[in-house]
């Protein structure tokens, strides 16, 4: 059963679901930890990145390096339209935005019903061969996965960390008034990590609809998978979606490998419960 | 979130007057209240008699039917929390109910309250771990739990059928199997749950339960045990969900897993955001807009969707309250023209 195929399959199932999952997760953990905003429309712009890949790179045939930020990046950009009109309205409004973008999630969805219609679509495969490596057998376009992601996280880490941006971004996220006496304009801030936000979650979408299938209601198990991962890691902490996504996607992918994706499912959600009663701040967040 | 529960809409706001003329604006209100409802109780139960559409029929009783949901709901809410696993206690009434009447052969009766039994005894049993949490992670863990309820159904199939759910339930009687009567039965049974609810929350029990929601801490302080008020609370609502479960199981001579998703559980939480959290009144009205505009707008129900996504962003931007804090708005404005 544990030959070196299935081990290496497991491997590299865990390390690009945990990809796509981390970048799921931070923009969520970002809107939240900086704005007090639940989105619960996030899997609705994950699905909207899965369709910008789709018409970039499976009908404009655009390479597939550029095809990719691309896309992500038009759905980040046109997205600042819905910040004007709806997530402005629910900053540091943490009930509100529940409920409120539950209904932007709903509107996004049947829209893109109404635009696309419900039948599934598949974005070509950037990449269809194996990789062989010693023993193991690596499909390579899970390895392309699991390198756009690096870079997409290496670039996020150096954006918080090294550039003035980051640093008044973290400081808003700390604390908004002293912030603002520091002579950080936080509205700008604000749109700034929305729109950074919204552009890793369109980029996990268009990989997540490569994997799997594209439909307007493909972002049911990312908004799930956000919530999830959030959990475990603690809302609002950027190294704790990282830690819940790599928990998830390794979890994920051993459970359904080995018992199934419905036993792989109850595990997970039952450990978040569980852990949501013990320790609702999370693994890496603090507790209030 | 107590910042949008504490905005009830308080009597004493109406203009300064003495405490004897608001006395008497207070039983006048009383009066305009007592009229409306029996208004809106006779317009229901002469409903049927207005014309002979069984189509129109048929939404009468489905509206009576998520009155029931809507209001059970709206208990939980009065507590300060909002439950998002609710339509799975009402797939947990529905199931076991249909199950003890279709496998065991037992009376109606009976297994509806097995049913209600059910849902309550899970609420029972989950009840005091997750009502220990606050705000937002209480609302994760009952989407979770939502989800989990409706997996079970989906995978159970040797109980459940999976997927494809129940067919052929029988009506609760065959006296009931004509749709006029079971309309009556169903706007009996809402009106019973709506007068259970308003007598818990005008008795002392309600005003424990605003404390609660207020300010939990302060509400321990005065002696009220805020943990076992919630669970009890929980409990009976999610019993009703399982009886409101039960019925429409019955109506609909069906059950399958997708009337029990997040979804529906959204759906309950809506029809009480649209109808105003913060009086049983604003179910209801939101039980009625939720359940009549989707039937209106049935040829698009794509853009049915797009349409209530849009009026929930902006009741919750704009009107916290819902439509009862419309109402309160326009008349505070009428009373300050008067003035």
């Amino acid at each position: 059963m544990l030959s070196p195929i299935i081990i290496g399959q497991v491997i590299v199932n865990g390390l690009s679901l945990s990809a796509i999952y981390v970048l799921i997760a931070l923009g969520f953990t970002l809107l939240f930890g900086i704005m007090r905003v639940v989105n619960f429309a996030h899997g609705a712009f994950a699905m909207l990145g899965g369709y910008a890949l789709y018409y970039l790179y499976g009908k404009y045939a655009l390479p597939y390096p550029l095809a990719v930020p691309l896309a992500a990046l038009i759905v980040a950009v046109l997205s600042l339209v819905l910040e004007t009109l709806v997530f402005r309205w629910f900053y540091q409004k943490m009930f509100q935005s529940m409920i409120g973008l539950l209904g932007l999630n709903m509107a996004l969805m049947f829209s893109s019903v109404i635009v696309w219609d419900v039948y599934e679509r598949s974005i070509p495969p950037a990449f269809s061969g194996v990789l062989r490596l010693g023993g193991l057998i690596l499909a390579a376009d899970r390895l392309m996965v699991i390198g756009i992601a690096i870079i997409a996280l290496l670039a996020f880490w150096l954006f918080m960390t090294k550039t003035r941006y980051g640093v008044a971004m973290r400081a808003t996220a700390d604390d908004v008034e002293i912030a603002e006496a520091q002579g950080i304009d936080t509205r700008t801030i604000y749109r700034l990590a929305f729109l950074v936000a919204i552009f890793m979650t369109a980029l996990a979408g268009g990989l997540y609809a490569q994997i799997y299938a594209l439909s307007p209601f493909m972002g049911e198990r990312p908004l799930i998978v956000a919530f999830v991962v959030v959990i475990l890691g603690g809302m609002g902490s950027i190294p704790g979606a990282a830690l819940g996504g790599v928990i998830l996607g390794f979890t994920e992918s051993i459970l359904s490998t080995f018992y199934g994706a419905a036993v792989s499912s109850f595990v997970s959600f039952g450990v978040v419960i569980a852990l949501l009663i013990f320790r609702p701040w999370g693994l890496l967040g603090k507790p209030e | 979130m107590t910042d949008t529960t504490s905005e009830t809409v308080r009597v004493g706001e109406l203009g300064p007057t003495g405490a004897f003329e608001r006395k008497a604006q207070d039983a006048g209100n009383h009066r305009v209240r007592n009229l409306l409802i029996l208004a809106f109780v006779a317009f229901a139960a002469l409903w049927p008699l207005v014309h002979e559409n069984t189509f129109l029929l048929t939404m009468g009783t489905l509206v009576a039917l998520s009155v029931i949901g809507a209001t059970s709901l709206h208990l939980i809410i009065r507590t300060g929390h909002i439950s998002f696993a609710h339509a799975g206690f009402m797939g947990v009434g529905a199931y076991v109910c249909v199950l003890l009447v279709m496998k065991l052969q037992l009376p109606f009766a009976v297994s509806l309250a097995g049913g209600a039994a059910a849902a309550a005894a899970l609420a029972l049993l989950i009840g005091p771990v997750v009502l220990r949490l606050t705000g937002k992670y209480f609302v994760l863990v009952t989407f979770l739990l939502g989800e989990i309820i409706r997996m079970v159904f989906v995978e159970w199939t040797s109980m459940t059928g999976g997927s494809n759910g129940i067919f052929g339930i029988p009506a609760p009687y065959p006296a009931l199997a004509e749709p006029h009567a079971f309309y009556y039965f169903a706007l009996a049974a809402a009106l019973l749950c709506v007068g259970f609810c308003a007598r818990i929350l005008t008795s002392e029990v309600g005003r424990a339960m605003d404390s609660v929601r207020e300010s939990e801490r302060v509400a321990q302080c005065s002696g009220i045990p805020a943990l076992q008020l919630k669970v009890t609370i929980f409990v009976i609502a999610c019993a009703l969900a399982g009886v409101h479960g039960a019925l429409l199981a019955h109506f609909l001579h069906y059950v399958d897993p997708s009337s029990f998703g997040m979804v529906d559980s959204l759906n309950l939480v809506v029809m009480n955001v649209i109808g105003g959290m913060n009086h049983l009144i604003g179910p209801i009205i939101g039980s009625v807009f939720l359940t009549i505009l989707p039937e209106l707008l049935r040829g698009y129900v794509e853009l049915q969707r797009v349409i209530f996504g849009i009026i929930l962003i902006v009741v919750m931007a704009a009107l916290p309250g819902g439509i009862l804090e419309l109402t309160a708005r326009v008349r505070r404005l009428l009373a300050s023209r008067r003035s």
